[in-house]
């Protein structure tokens, strides 16, 4: 049987199995078709119904589960994740795996569309360590990110002294819904 | 089959003895996996048979079960059936809402599914399970069972199941597929 217990395992090696064998167009597809649309359409549900609330829902619930470590801020018109210990690519990283080489996108894979579909759109960041932010902010809403430390104050990932270690490159997103949007200069 | 392509060769697959269940090859930081990835295991198993038919999503399952799991393959030849005893033991209890007996047995370890986790989950959240989900149990299993010297027979499903394992030695009948049942 495959398990739950270590299915960020046997979901980094399907991501891999399934670009072998169509491409990063098929993988972009899964995300989308598959997790999107089947597996995580309760969230679909909840946020296209609820918006900022939906999120504050979903993600309270998931990430809990999941045993992240974690901190979401709800303000006026952003609803923001800081994620200090991502349960997933911590997973990984513990047990020396990889097999797909960004596992990181495939938030991006499946809740930017997500969000595109309920009208909202994110920046994000992520550096591939177990550490991102998220921003979400209505479609037609041209914010900018805050600045570090100014929404989650102390919360603010971007404020841990490991955020960007030496060596490490930063995948950055700016008003995207899609995994491929990586801003110019994203490493 | 045409449009499969042969399994990727992964690399860093090889992780340090695990500090959890020593039965297991990976270990997390909480003692149960969260039950929604059932949903994704089912969404995905949907998604590569509409891509590549019942055909290509068998050999997703073949190729998992020998090369994801081949670590727990190594620890069986190692282990024999107490091995394998004890990855099962080990694996359901981490598995949320399983209630599984696992039997060793002279020449056979047996594992008497009487709550299958994933369809306790699935049909509680009321998602449709893709129709072979069961079937699964079997290629996965099978290809991490024969490098290591035994094979898997299982009988039943949708939701409950008798999985036997025995050496490749025994030559048992080869597995009927009508004996697992579809989801319903």
């Amino acid at each position: 049987m495959i398990g739950v217990y270590d299915f960020c395992g046997h979901y980094d090696w399907t991501f891999e199995w399934l670009r072998a064998q169509g491409g990063e167009a098929l993988l972009r597809r899964y995300w989308d078709e598959a997790i999107h649309r089947d597996s995580q359409r309760h969230a679909s549900r909840l946020i296209a119904e609820r918006g900022f609330a939906g999120m504050a829902e979903y993600w309270g619930h998931t990430l809990a589960h999941e045993g992240a470590g974690y901190h979401t801020t709800a303000a006026e018109g952003v609803f923001r994740i800081d994620m200090h210990q991502c349960p997933s690519k911590g997973f990984l990283i513990r047990n020396k795996l990889g097999a797909y080489h960004d596992y990181c996108d495939h938030c991006m894979g499946w809740i930017g569309p997500m969000l595109r579909q309920a009208g909202f759109a994110v920046d994000h960041e992520h550096n591939h360590r177990g550490q991102c932010w998220w921003e979400i902010r209505r479609s037609n809403d041209a914010a900018a990110p805050a600045e570090p430390g100014t929404l989650p104050g102390e919360q603010d990932v971007r404020q841990r002294p490991d955020w960007k270690p030496p060596g490490a490159g930063l995948d950055v997103y700016r008003h995207s819904n899609h995994p491929d949007d990586k801003a110019p200069g994203a490493t | 089959m045409d449009k499969l392509k042969p399994a990727p060769a992964i690399p860093d697959q090889q992780p340090e003895p695990p500090a959890g269940p020593a039965a297991l090859p990976f270990t997390d930081t909480k003692p149960v996996g969260a039950a929604d990835f059932y949903f994704a295991i089912n969404a995905t198993f949907r998604f590569i048979e509409k891509e590549f038919g019942p055909e290509g999503l068998r050999r997703y399952w073949q190729d998992l079960g020998s090369r994801y799991y081949a670590q727990v393959t190594a620890s069986w030849k190692r282990g024999g059936l107490p091995g394998v005893a004890d990855y099962w033991r080990a694996f359901f209890a981490a598995e949320p809402g399983a209630e599984v007996r696992v039997e060793a047995s002279p020449g056979q370890v047996s594992l008497d599914v009487r709550v299958c986790p994933a369809f306790k989950h699935l049909r509680g959240q009321r998602r449709d399970i893709v129709p072979s989900f069961c079937q699964h149990c079997c290629f996965v299993s099978e290809a991490m069972a024969a490098p290591a010297g035994f094979t898997v027979r299982v009988q039943g499903g949708n939701g409950a199941c008798r999985q036997t394992f025995l050496p490749l030695a025994s030559a048992p009948p080869p597995q009927d597929l009508a004996q697992i049942k579809e989801a319903a």
